[in-house]
């Protein structure tokens, strides 16, 4: 017996099954491309065509459930990818026993605008994130904040400001989850669980976001 | 309005036939090639993600697939100077 709730729309259960089948081919095209491919390299990168087969399958139940399961399934192969490459990496340095630098292309970014325009635009995208709260609002600000971190020239940010960051981060996170809490416990405040929920993911990401602009900017500007 | 179902089989044919190109297209001896190919695939689910109005999906999926191409690129670059066969 399959069992479909109402508030399904009938277009995504008469298209549920192509999906399936379209999952499923890919998968397998995947799959035989890794069976038959001998470089790892190239096996690493055929892992992307299995892992879009896996979203198909995902994104086919077609509710909200589809679309916070995908994020997570993003978040883990873009991980994934990452350590793999890595491993390939320092294997290979340990088979030549030749370094490379870690980055092979420095960056120069010498733009006049990066040192007049980044506290206006910053300024503008914060407010419009805080606007907008949740996630969306959360990578709009960070990206304010990126950018403001990745154009203004500080040397040496100091090591306080690295754990504030990442402590503010983990103060939100628990808004976050008291905010859920109250959903369920106290249904009947759910404006204050709602809000608690929202600002504290927006919080959350704009200060990974903004984490990722200081490292990059210490990564960057050592020269 | 468009029809759904045009997004929807659109994405469909795009996935298939760029997983296909990503496996046994011409020139993916070439990691370079083969990892641009990937990008069709994406493009395809990006319409599936629009058909179901997946929309922050959407958003990610975009974020990531340019992160992972950086990630695939610098591997690629790496291993390059570090002469090893691709």
């Amino acid at each position: 017996m399959i069992l479909v709730p109402d508030v399904v729309s009938p277009i995504v259960v008469g298209l549920y099954a192509p999906a399936i089948i379209v999952g499923i081919l890919v998968g397998l095209i995947g799959l035989f491309g890794i069976s038959v491919e001998k470089n790892d390299l190239h096996v690493l990168i055929l892992t992307d065509i299995v892992g879009i087969g896996m979203l198909i399958f995902v994104a086919a139940v077609g509710t909200d459930l589809a679309e916070s399961l995908i994020l997570p399934g993003l978040v883990v192969e873009l991980a994934e990818i990452l350590a793999i490459s890595e491993i390939l990496m320092s294997r290979e340095m340990r088979k030549s026993g030749k370094t490379v630098e870690l980055l092979p292309t420095p960056l120069h970014y010498n733009l006049e605008i990066l040192q007049t325009a980044p506290v206006f635009l910053a300024i503008i995208l914060i407010a419009y994130g805080a606007f907008l709260s949740g996630f969306t609002g959360g990578a709009i600000a960070g990206a304010g904040i990126l950018f403001y971190v990745m154009s203004i020239k500080v040397r040496g940010v100091p090591s306080g400001v690295w754990e504030g960051l990442a402590g503010v981060s983990g103060m939100a996170w628990c808004l976050w989850l008291v905010g859920f809490l109250v959903l369920f416990v106290f249904p009947q405040y759910w404006l204050l669980g709602l809000m608690l929920a929202a600002f504290g993911v927006f919080i959350k990401v704009v200060f990974k976001v903004g984490i990722i602009g200081v490292m990059n900017r210490e990564e960057f500007k050592k020269e | 309005m468009l029809d759904v179902y045009v997004w929807f089989y659109t994405g469909c044919i795009l996935v298939i036939v760029g997983s296909i190109a990503t496996v046994i297209g011409p020139g993916v001896k070439d990691p370079v090639v083969r990892i641009i190919n990937t990008e069709i695939p994406a493009v395809g689910i990006s319409m599936i993600f629009l058909t179901y109005n997946h929309t922050i999906a959407l958003v990610t999926f975009i974020a990531a697939t340019a992160i992972v191409t950086l990630i695939l690129l610098r591997a690629v670059v790496r291993l390059e100077e570090m002469g090893a066969e691709l």
